[in-house]
């Protein structure tokens, strides 16, 4: 017996949610790249600036699970 | 999509009803315009001593040939093309859309860049799939899908299969997602409070446009490299 507007929203309460925990998954993966980049640069730090172009290259690409989540609450809220 | 979502164009063609993102296709051509305008000058009067304008060409064209080198052993320059064109465009088009001034005033979506909607990246995105599976079956033909019949060989050609719809599904989010959500934490942070508050984001959405055009063009060069490559 759930009319339209308690759908509504509930689907923006599942929007929060869905974007809520798409950013543990990005939150981990920065950490653990930026873990990487600090090890590798304290191993040799001549080669600093390479990695740090590698490092935002993998930190974008982990970013962009997070954005797929962004992807479905803009969704569910209505958004798009 | 800006605050007041796209500027939308219905219409009936040959039957079907059609609607035009109209904003997206302004703010594309005007991208399209200063990439082409920028080449022409570029290339105009090239000489053995370079100008300033021709150096920094030159270093550029120098980038993309270093990244292809590096990625892809041998008969690599021929990719150029593809790979430079989109990794201009794409770096023209994010930029486009932190101009603090707006340059065109539309209707309605203001000139954000055009890359904030779906259509153009999965046009992009498809573009890059047509490319890279022409090049696989050029380099090695029917073996490019099909290589061994085994138990492994059928599976890996199913995983290809469906590496056709995921790559392209991938690309095109996530340029379209980086790019809107700076868009949308932008306009947050003007909420909250529109003193310099929006400043640090804009100057992190720069940084942000540089890298997707980077990771667009790296991994157009990594799908191509896997297709016309021996290993796997």
């Amino acid at each position: 017996m759930i009319d339209t507007n308690t759908t509504m929203e509930l689907a923006k309460l599942g929007g929060g949610i869905a974007i809520g925990f798409g950013a543990i998954g990005a939150g981990l993966g920065i950490g653990i790249a930026t873990k990487g980049l600090m090890d590798a640069i304290s191993r040799q730090p001549e080669i600093a600036g390479k990695a740090f172009g590698f490092f935002l290259l993998g930190a974008a690409l982990s970013e962009a699970c997070t954005l797929y989540a962004l992807v479905v609450a803009a969704k569910l809220i209505g958004l798009m | 999509m800006s605050e007041t979502g796209h500027w939308i164009y219905n219409t009936v063609i040959a039957g079907h009803a059609m609607s035009f993102n109209l904003d997206t296709i302004f703010t594309m051509w005007f991208a399209m315009a200063v990439v082409i305008v920028f080449a022409l000058i570029a290339t105009r009067k090239l000489s053995m001593v370079p100008s300033k304008l021709q150096a920094v060409c030159e270093s550029i064209m120098q980038f993309f040939w270093g990244t292809l080198d590096t990625m892809i052993p041998n008969k690599n320059r021929q990719h150029v093309p593809l790979v430079a064109s989109l990794f201009l465009f794409i770096l023209t088009a994010n930029l486009m859309g932190q101009l603090p001034l707006r340059l065109i005033h539309l209707k309605q979506g203001e000139l954000a860049s055009p890359t904030n909607d779906l259509n153009l990246t999965a046009a992009m995105a498809i573009i890059v799939l047509v490319y890279y599976v022409f090049m696989g079956f050029k380099a090695k033909g029917f073996k490019f899908l099909f290589h061994e019949f085994s138990f492994t060989g059928v599976i890996m050609t199913l995983v290809e299969l469906i590496e056709m719809i995921t790559r392209p599904l991938s690309l095109a989010i996530r340029l379209f997602a980086n790019i809107l959500a700076g868009e949308i934490l932008v306009s947050v942070a003007l909420g909250l409070f529109a003193y310099l508050l929006p400043l640090p984001v804009m100057l992190f959405e720069i940084l942000v446009a540089f890298i997707q055009a980077t990771v667009f063009m790296m991994l157009t060069i990594a799908y191509v490299s896997a297709a016309t490559g021996d290993e796997h």
